[in-house]
Order: C-alpha cells, then sequence, then structure tokens
C-alpha cells in the first residue's frame, strides 16, 4: 500500500518481497535523486528509511500506517549512496499502545553494509 | 558581492538532482544561517484522497538547507556528508502551502559541522519541525 503513496511514486518506491517472505522497499536510482555528484541525497535515503518503518506498520494490519502521525526519526548515515538500487526494510521494536517503535536499514549491493541506519517513533490512534 | 564567494556560488547553481525534483529555492541568509524553501507539489502527498502531506519532503528540505547553512557560516566550499539527522514532527504540514526551513550553523570544527533547524508552512510561529544534523567534510586532511 506505501507504493500507491504519490511520494513513494515520486521517488521511484516499490514493495520488495524478500526471499525469506519479508517484505520491504526497493528504490532504483534516477538523476531525480542524487545529491552531490554520483551520491543519493541524503534526504532521499532518510525518506526511503522513513516510508519502511511505514510499510513495516501496515505489514503489521496497523490502521496507523493509512494515516501515519510519525513523532520523530533519527537517522544514522553510514556510507555514501551510490547511484544504484537500494533497499529498506524495517523491524517493529515494540507496538505499544499509544506509540510503536521501529528500527529500518537501507542497503545498495551488500545488505551487511548498510548506507543508513534510522530509528522511527510512530503514534497509534 | 564576490562572484567567486562559496555562498554566492552555491545559490546561483542551477537546480540539478533532487533539489530540482522538489523546487527547492534559495530565499535568504546570514552570517550563520539559510533559509531555503520548497512549494508544495501533489507529489509530496502520502494519500491523495485525505491531503495528507508525506514527512520526506521535510526532510530532504532540511538537509538542504543545513547545508547551505554551513556553507553560509564557512564561506568554504568543500564536500561534505550528512552524519546524522534527528527529525521532531511537530504537526503535519498542510496540503497546499510552501514549506520554508531555515537552518544554523552553530559549530564548525575541522572535521565536523553542527546545525539546527526550524521547518514552517507559512507561519514560523507554528513550526512543523525541529530538526538537529551534524555533517562531516569528507575531503583528505
Amino acid at each position: 500500500m506505501i507504493d500507491r503513496a504519490p511520494y513513494a511514486q515520486l521517488l521511484g518506491v516499490r514493495e520488495w518481497i524478500d526471499a525469506d517472505g519479508s517484505t520491504g522497499l526497493v528504490m532504483p536510482a534516477s538523476v531525480a535523486l542524487e545529491g552531490r555528484l554520483g551520491f543519493l541525497y541524503g534526504g532521499v535515503i532518510g525518506s526511503v528509511l522513513e516510508l519502511a518503518c511505514l510499510a513495516a506498520l501496515a505489514g503489521e494490519g496497523e490502521v496507523a500506517a493509512e494515516r501515519p502521525r510519525p513523532i520523530n526519526i533519527t537517522i544514522d548515515f553510514l556510507r555514501g549512496g551510490l547511484m544504484v538500487e537500494s533497499y529498506a526494510q524495517a523491524r517493529i521494536v515494540r507496538l505499544g499502545k499509544r506509540v510503536v517503535n521501529v528500527d529500518a536499514t537501507c542497503w545498495q549491493s551488500d545488505r551487511e553494509s548498510p548506507i543508513a541506519t534510522g530509528r522511527m517513533h510512530i503514534l497509534r490512534a | 558581492m564576490e562572484p567567486e564567494d562559496p555562498f554566492e556560488r552555491l545559490k546561483s547553481m542551477p537546480p540539478r538532482g533532487h533539489h530540482a525534483l522538489l523546487g527547492i529555492y534559495h530565499v535568504a541568509a546570514g552570517a550563520d544561517w539559510a533559509e531555503l524553501a520548497c512549494p508544495f507539489s501533489a507529489g509530496f502527498l502520502m494519500d491523495a484522497g485525505s491531503g495528507l502531506v508525506s514527512s520526506g519532503p521535510v526532510i530532504s528540505l532540511i538537509d538542504a538547507a543545513a547545508g547551505a547553512a554551513i556553507i553560509a557560516r564557512t564561506r568554504r566550499w568543500e564536500p561534505m556528508a550528512t552524519l546524522d539527522l534527528r527529525v521532531d514532527y511537530l504537526r503535519a504540514a498542510r496540503p497546499e502551502c510552501t514549506l520554508h526551513a531555515r537552518a544554523t550553523c552553530h559549530r564548525v570544527t575541522r572535521r565536523v559541522a553542527f546545525t539546527r533547524c526550524e521547518v514552517h508552512d507559512g507561519d514560523p510561529a507554528n513550526p512543523v519541525a525541529f530538526a538537529a544534523a551534524s555533517f562531516f567534510f569528507t575531503s583528505e586532511p
């Protein structure tokens, strides 16, 4: 459902199913996503982490995913993102009554060498 | 105004890449701050029906404004990368409204620059987001 969002379509983000059946997002590189020459824009990497967090919520059948109320996000940029396909996956750390804590990772060719990680708090109800 | 001033060079560069996609433009600047803006686009929505604006463009605009604030302060053209970025979403941005981000660079060391940023969608007294971001200079020592 996240890939139906106009903003996800603006970035070219699509849902992606891992070999183990878990879902994530994939984002092909394009000139419109470039920051300094040859590198993905940092804000784009942050945005795909955020969309992955919302996709994880949607995967739980969480209604908050349809009208998300983000509280905050913290992004660590670990490596420069190259102009190649990027993947992002998120894991719900705690589905509380009022707040959801989500961790997300973004990687490119090597999943063991992520380019960014993020932590997000999202309000439920 | 010297044409070779790095901040003037930044301002005069035609938008490209993601800045061009979002329509990010320069608004104002001072000795250690810069304000950038981007007009609303239907592509910013999370849900075309509900008019809910995604927070993604807010992140990208903060990243851009913080980088510009560093150049406003250092007046140096140095390659840099965002180290970390934290955004507090005080409220959802309203559709059809231009987003403004005003970033201040509070300190620069040889390797690292520290910034803070406020985002609003028309009224600076009613902010959409607060952010803090640090950057490091990527060139070899």
